[in-house]
């Protein structure tokens, strides 16, 4: 057997008589995937309305009705006056003051422009700004049937139909699964084969390892791919519980899915070795790991999207091989993308896991 | 044959610490030769070791083992030797059978064709061969470890401190397999801290701060200490260490046994007579007297020299 087979065995040994690992790798990327896009989510739904109606006439109140149905607003009273109103925002018991003016009715009749008021509650930046853009998107969309319903008006009021594609319910979850699926992976195959290499230091088994004729490419690789597997493992279910709890369906198929996750794994693998060169604890190990993964998830539209960082960042990103990463995945899974279509975000990521190789194999020394 | 020759080696870890290893004369040691390295904590025994198994290089000087250049031919030496640091290094999680089965097939080996030369040893191992070597005592994982750097059937066996923490029945054992060993033509490069171990030796290296002081035979070691050595006993021992101690005359005192064993400073015109004499209004049931030196009383000597 080569040394690269025996090595192997020996890492599945060692995982499989450890009675917490392997729970560890099944639970990580279940409990992930199901509990985090239910906990956290970021769609804005039960935004608190205080309307202002001072119009009271059939008009505005079918304004008011279409709000309600949307679905996105739950109406609480706004009182009397936009005084009132604004004094339930400033005490939180509203997000969003939408003030009918007296006069509505009459004015859309006489085919003259009215003006609506809408005031947000900016401190939840989301809820204000995504409740505030649903409520004149509505507000839009019905000033549009009035003039198609036949009222005169002098002036056709612009109308803006925004069709949010790939996403069309714009769901938090269609855009988070695919980032915590990266988790997953980040997780599974950074932190598992560098916390295997520093156990080996820390029990001095390396040294026992060092002394034998044993390659060093091949005690390497036996991590890296043993590991890699793992990885892949727990990115299959990920992909499965995106599937069937989600309904995320793979538009652009498996194959670009899993080689993306194959390069990036094999990216995190020589990573998480650079790591272990360079750490003699686990404890060094794991803040060392601990700091990148953050930065890897912070900085790389994994969460926030790249576009709305500052401009010195967005270029920071081209260096994080996760921005190429959570591309891929999302234009996947989303958009139905292809390699062709992927072409550059491949490549990139290549080119990071073989550069980073090449230095985790360099810094590993056998002899000092 | 020489199975390892070396020409003076050194290795220092910081530029403002002096060196771990300073070893300025030629040392060789012959095949089938059982080598002991007895020295301090601190001596440098660790590293030296540590470079004669490749694991690091030196800062200067040079060895060969088995004629192989241990920097330039570190790769094929590694097939040839057998290590065994003074830390349990395998793997706590795999059970006995695997450790084995593991460290030969690293070596390119099976357990059956080098049994001969374990089976002595693993014997002992064939009841616990399921359980975790991390669960083992002490001794077994000694066993264990001293097994899995031999089935690959090393011309060199190094061992780093194999008894310390290790109960006397299995040290001796320990040492009775080395004979075997040695027997069958290895050569055991062994560092310890206990002087009957060192007693079993051919030959004795003594190491303080990172230098060889004498390499000879545990006789010949002995042979030359050219001390006045005494051994003295009283009913308070501790006061009496502390009034050795403060005679002028005497260089060394330190507790041997039941009694401290006392050197005289060169050309200290005392004997044990008049030592006990001074001693006598002070101490009761006071004896003194010559005894032969041991391979400890050299230890406890070393830096005189």
């Amino acid at each position: 057997m080569s040394s690269f087979g025996y090595l192997f065995i020996k890492e599945f040994k060692q995982f499989a008589a450890n009675p917490f690992m392997p729970v560890v790798l099944v639970l990580l990327p279940v409990l992930l995937m199901l509990v985090v896009p239910l906990a956290a989510n970021m769609e804005v739904r039960d935004v608190r309305l205080a309307v202002v109606d001072r119009d009271r006439s059939a008009l505005s109140g079918q304004l008011v009705d279409r709000i309600s149905s949307s679905g996105y607003f739950v109406l609480v009273s706004g009182g009397d006056s936009y005084e009132e109103a604004i004094g339930k925002l400033g005490r939180g018991q509203a997000d969003i003051v939408f003030e009918i003016p007296r006069g509505l009715e009459r004015a859309v009749g006489r085919g003259e422009n009215a003006e609506v008021y809408i005031a947000a509650n900016a401190v939840n930046s989301t809820k204000g700004t995504i409740g505030g853009g649903y409520l004149s998107s509505i507000v839009m969309e019905f000033s549009s049937e009035i003039v198609s319903a036949g009222h005169r008006s002098a002036i056709s009021p612009l109308d803006i139909v925004p069709q949010f594609r790939y996403n069309p319910g714009l769901e938090y979850k269609l855009f988070m699964v695919p980032a915590l699926m990266i988790v997953v992976i980040v997780l599974v195959g950074g932190f598992f084969p560098t916390l295997s290499i520093v156990s080996e230091k820390e029990s001095g088994t390396i040294e026992q390892i060092n002394v034998s004729p044993v390659r060093k490419r091949d005690f390497i690789l036996s991590k890296v791919v043993f590991y890699g597997l793992l990885g892949i493992f727990a990115f299959t279910l990920a992909i499965l519980i995106a599937h069937f709890v989600y309904g995320l369906a793979a538009h652009g198929g498996m194959p670009e899915i899993y080689v993306s996750a194959m390069i990036f794994l094999v990216f995190m693998g020589g990573f998480g070795l650079i790591i272990s060169n360079y750490s003699e604890t686990m404890l060094q190990a794991v803040f060392l790991m601990l700091f990148f993964v953050l930065i890897f998830m912070l900085m790389s539209g994994i969460f926030t999207p790249v576009s709305s960082m500052e401009t010195w960042s967005q270029y920071v990103t081209y260096m994080l091989p996760t921005r190429y990463f959570v591309n891929i995945l999302r234009a996947v899974c989303l958009k139905g993308s292809h390699f062709t279509d992927l072409a550059f975000d491949f490549v990139m990521l290549s080119v990071f896991a073989v550069v980073i190789n090449i230095i985790a194999i360099v810094t590993y020394r056998k002899q000092n | 044959m020489d199975s390892i020759a070396i020409h003076g080696l050194r290795k220092s870890f910081r530029k403002d610490l002096p060196p771990a290893v300073d070893l300025r004369e030629d040392v060789s040691i012959s095949k089938g030769e059982l080598f002991g390295i007895i020295g301090p904590d601190g001596a440098g025994k660790t590293t030296l070791f540590r470079m004669l198994a490749t694991l690091i290089s030196p800062d200067a000087g040079s060895a060969v083992l088995e004629g192989l250049d241990i920097v330039r031919d570190y790769r094929k030496i590694r097939t040839l030797i057998g290590y065994m640091p003074g830390r349990f290094s395998l793997y706590p999680d795999l059970t006995v059978r695997e450790n084995l089965e593991f460290f030969a097939s690293v070596f390119g080996k099976d357990v059956g064709s080098n049994y001969a030369l374990i089976g002595n040893i693993y014997c002992r191992l064939k009841p616990f061969e399921d359980r975790k070597a991390g669960n083992l005592s002490g001794g077994m994982k000694q066993k264990l470890a001293l097994c899995c750097s031999l089935i690959h059937s090393p011309a060199v066996l190094f061992l780093d401190e194999p008894t310390t923490g290790v109960d006397p029945s299995s040290r001796r054992e320990l040492w009775e397999n080395l004979a075997q060993l040695k027997a069958s033509g290895m050569t055991i490069v062994v560092s310890t801290a206990y002087m009957d171990e060192a007693d079993r030796c051919d030959r004795v290296a003594m190491m303080k701060a990172g230098r060889f002081l004498t390499v000879d035979s545990p006789a010949a070691i002995v042979r030359s200490f050219d001390r006045p050595l005494l051994a003295v006993r009283s009913d308070d021992m501790f006061r009496l260490l502390h009034d050795l101690r403060a005679m002028e005359e005497v260089e060394k005192c330190y507790t041997f046994g039941d009694t401290h064993h006392v050197t005289l400073k060169p050309g200290a015109d005392a004997d044990a007579a008049a030592i006990a004499s001074r001693l006598e209004p002070n101490h009761s049931g006071l004896e003194a007297g010559p005894v032969q030196a041991t391979l400890e009383d050299c230890y406890m000597n070393l830096e005189e020299k």
